[in-house]
């Protein structure tokens, strides 16, 4: 069993990096679009009321500042707040913030028990009782990371199953997908919270567990733990699938659409880009548009038939 | 509350999907809380058979239904094959990245719903939820283009019939969306549901030839054929600065030479040729203001170069291409420096920020809004203005594609604060403002009852909010100023303000913005602005 879980878990790091970044890499290597920024635009000077440098007179003569450190804090702050959800619908953000915050701290804790198997392999022990004041606060830092996971997932799946039921908006743009995905992520969370409450209230196991992972060594473990690591497992497995991407593609939809205020400009990069996809040949049907010709040829074509030409 | 429509009902045919109940629409404040006639003027029998009015009996395109099954499939064929085109490259790099993002990752939380005044004003009429086009469209896909299977459509719960009847539906509904895209503003995920309303236009524009007339044959063809989608061709133009001249030397002695096709000039103004014809006054004051400011400018009577409207960029790349591309080659012809947009928001945003990723090379003549210059008129004291002249309510609109779509929110703020002393915002305001309900070319558009509609529904939101602004000075008998920036905003203010009868029971009067400058200006003998509805 021990060495079932050490495969599937490889299985599953790799299959959801993988996944994951098919899914990002396609995303990014859409081509460049017509612009379609929408305000307020957080790297602007004025991004308190939504001003962009187009308020300015001659704005290509001045300098056009953007402070991406606001941006990047901006877009993950919402992964932690959410707080359009809290203003609009208060109810279902009670349930949708724990849920997130959920799979948010179920991968850190993971992350956070690779270092400390490593550490562990380093010499370090990791307990309440450590002699070191650092292997003490890894535990800690482990058991509140866990803990919170185990417990806001658990509450945020059966919330979501409440309020997509609950809410007739919600219940009326349901799939069957998400409620299985709520009833999944349930048993995942659920199966960790018991395993973490009533046999493993330290969190040694998860230790040991990864532990075993980096040294080959497969680790004896009760069979909650097995189960729940087998579930989490499958959960890593399935996620990519899921539209769980948009923990990444929304903010890329921020930096690459919403935010995206970059001119075109003589001779740039993006005008020789521009200039090939203008370039393609184009298969639309109305009648205005000419057939077997591409983008820039039918864009300077007037559209219509000339007239004085038919008369002739 | 209004009646529950699900998706497959889309599909049904016969009979109309939902229905406006003057009961459920959003109440507004006396006396336009008691209206004495239908809200939507019913159609009749012999327009109901030639036009498809079965999504909520409010007419856009009006399409014709097919004769036989033959006429049907090959319809529902071309639709597909033109859904295909939008998901390639070559077809539809433009907007490829915001559309696949928006279909992939929308977890229908409907958050956006709340945001849209539509949706809102209706009474939640579940046709108008922003996410409900998106849904019917992946749906579309799930089955007839990627063509997935049974089990998975329905674990995902994306099965559809499609037939005639769902895309004339459909083909409405994206007309039922003022692409203001608020929606998008609220979107945590960054998916933007205004943009499907468009996509779904551009399919039935770019591959089956349907478009609203007013916005097509009668827009962007008659613009391109013979220079405005006015219709006003250069030498009607020519005749209208005549009398625009005239008027301004009767209104303030001042005699003024409107430069035309000035070669070498600093600027070239382009203004909505919909000022000439309704409300030349913004034109007056423009010249007025650029000639007492002692500003390089000039117009041109090049095809496009005179009218600044550019319809395209709410259903059809290419109109919107060529029309874009016209405007610049009337700039480089003349060897202006830079191109200046007058007081309309679409053609703000659809000349300089659209149009920056299809204008290359010596076609990307730098394009700025005139509103910056306003303001450095108006604050540097170039021209001396007395605000007590604008001694009377005043409240801005903020027109979306000027200011959500494109930043432009503090010009028109710092001069209103500096010539109006009872000037006083709406709620909400500048990014978070709401839809004229004339936006994506609702405004021009007059078929059958759909003006009814965008009084009633999509502008009741806004209509709300103006009444609000002056809800301390309700009469007639307080003359009040609605300041519009947008000549498409105009536009739908004169049709909803004669639909409810403002200017008779509330005193309101909508107008620019540079008219309320020169209506300051302190060597004027007579105010500029007459308090006259029209």
């Amino acid at each position: 069993m021990g060495t079932l879980i050490i495969v599937l878990t490889y299985i599953a790091y790799v299959c959801i990096v993988a996944v994951y970044t098919f899914k990002v890499v396609g995303w990014l290597r859409l081509p460049p679009h017509i612009r379609w920024d929408l305000y307020p635009v957080i790297h602007e000077e004025n991004y308190r009321y939504g001003g962009s440098y187009y308020e300015q007179q001659e704005w290509w003569t001045k300098p056009r500042p953007k402070n991406r450190w606001r941006s990047i804090m901006y877009s993950l702050k919402d992964n932690f707040y959410m707080g359009e959800y809290y203003k609009r619908n208060p109810l279902y953000w009670l349930f949708l913030l724990p849920w997130h915050l959920g799979f948010i701290f179920i991968i850190t804790f993971h992350i956070l028990c690779f270092f400390a198997a490593v550490s562990m392999v380093a010499g370090l022990e990791i307990s309440a009782a450590s002699a070191s004041s650092a292997g003490k606060s890894f535990y800690y830092i482990l058991l509140a990371t866990g803990g919170f996971a185990f417990l806001t997932g658990t509450f945020g799946s059966i919330g979501m199953i409440f309020i997509r039921l609950a809410d007739r908006s919600l219940r009326m743009y349901s799939m069957p997908m998400n409620f299985f995905n709520y009833f999944f992520f349930l048993i995942v969370y659920g199966s960790g919270l018991f395993a973490w409450l009533a046999l493993d209230p330290t969190l040694v196991e998860y230790r040991a567990y990864w532990l075993g992972l980096i040294t080959l060594s497969p680790p004896v473990l009760h069979p909650m733990t097995v189960l729940h690591i087998i579930l989490f497992d499958i959960f890593l497995i399935y996620l990519p699938f899921t539209r769980s991407t948009h923990y990444i593609t929304r903010i890329l939809a921020y930096f690459y659409i919403r935010w995206d205020d970059e001119p075109n400009q003589r001779g740039s990069k993006m005008e020789k880009q521009l200039n090939d996809l203008l370039g393609q040949k184009v298969s639309w049907e109305g009648s205005h548009i000419a057939k077997g010709k591409s983008w820039v040829e039918v864009a300077t074509e007037p559209g219509f038939p000339d007239t004085k030409k038919d008369s002739k | 509350m209004n009646k529950i429509i699900h998706i497959e009902d889309f599909s049904r045919s016969g009979g109309q999907l939902a229905q406006i109940d003057p009961a459920e629409l959003m109440p507004l404040p006396p006396p336009y809380d008691k209206m004495s006639k239908p809200p939507i003027r019913q159609l009749t029998d012999e327009q109901r058979k030639r036009m498809d009015a079965s999504l909520d009996g409010v007419v856009a395109i009006g399409l014709t239904p097919p004769a036989n099954p033959e006429e049907e499939k090959a319809f529902i064929d071309k639709f597909l094959a033109g859904l295909e085109k939008l998901f390639t490259i070559e077809n539809n790099w433009t907007f490829l990245q915001p559309l696949v993002h928006t279909l992939d990752y929308c977890v229908k939380c409907q958050i956006c719903s709340d945001a849209c005044p539509t949706y809102l004003a209706s009474g939640r009429q579940e046709i108008y939820r922003p996410t409900m086009r998106a849904e019917i469209l992946r749906r579309i896909i799930s089955k007839y283009i990627k063509k997935e299977n049974s089990l998975v459509r329905k674990f995902k719960a994306s099965d559809i019939d499609l037939n005639w009847q769902t895309l004339a539906r459909l083909a409405e509904l994206a007309y039922r969306c003022t692409l203001c895209r608020r929606c998008a503003q609220v979107c945590l995920i960054g998916c933007d549901n205004a943009l499907i309303s468009r996509e779904i236009r551009k399919i039935f524009s770019q591959q089956m030839g349907i478009a609203p007339k007013e916005l097509h044959e009668k827009g962007a063809v008659q613009q391109l054929k013979v220079g405005s989608s006015t219709g006003m061709t250069p030498a009607a133009l020519m005749n209208i600065i005549e009398f625009i001249e005239e008027e301004i030397e009767e209104k303030t002695g001042r005699k003024i030479k409107i430069p035309v096709d000035k070669k070498g000039a600093d600027m070239l103004l382009i203004h909505n040729a919909g000022e000439f014809l309704a409300w030349p006054e913004n034109l007056e004051a423009f010249a007025i203001l650029l000639d007492a400011a002692g500003v390089d400018w000039t117009l041109s009577t090049e095809i496009a170069g005179y009218d600044s409207v550019n319809y395209g960029v709410w259903y059809d790349d290419f109109q919107f291409s060529r029309v874009a591309i016209r405007q610049s080659l009337a700039a480089k012809s003349l060897g202006v420096r830079k191109i200046s947009l007058g007081e309309c928001g679409h053609a703000h945003k659809a000349g300089i920020v659209v149009a920056d990723r299809v204008l290359t090379g010596d076609l990307n003549i730098p394009r700025e809004s005139i509103l910056p210059l306003l303001e450095e008129i108006v604050i540097s004291g170039r021209v001396k203005l007395d605000p007590s002249r604008n001694n009377f309510p005043v409240t801005l609109h903020d027109p979306c594609n000027m200011v959500r779509l494109m930043g432009i929110v503090a010009p028109q703020r710092r001069i209103l604060k500096k010539i109006c002393p009872q000037f006083r915002e709406m709620t909400p305001h500048g990014v978070e403002n709401y839809c004229c309900g004339g936006g994506s070319g609702f405004a021009i558009m007059q078929s059958t009852n759909f003006p009814d509609w965008r009084s009633a529904v999509s502008g009741r939101m806004k209509f709300k909010q103006i009444l609000d602004a002056f809800h301390d000075v309700p009469g007639p008998e307080v003359k009040k100023y609605l300041c519009a920036p947008c000549s498409n905003c105009k536009g739908q203010f004169r049709d909803m303000f004669e639909y409810y009868g403002v200017w008779e029971k509330s005193g309101i009067l909508y107008g620019g913005l540079v008219e309320l400058i020169v209506n300051a200006m302190v060597d004027l003998k007579k105010p500029f602005i007459q308090w006259e509805w029209h």
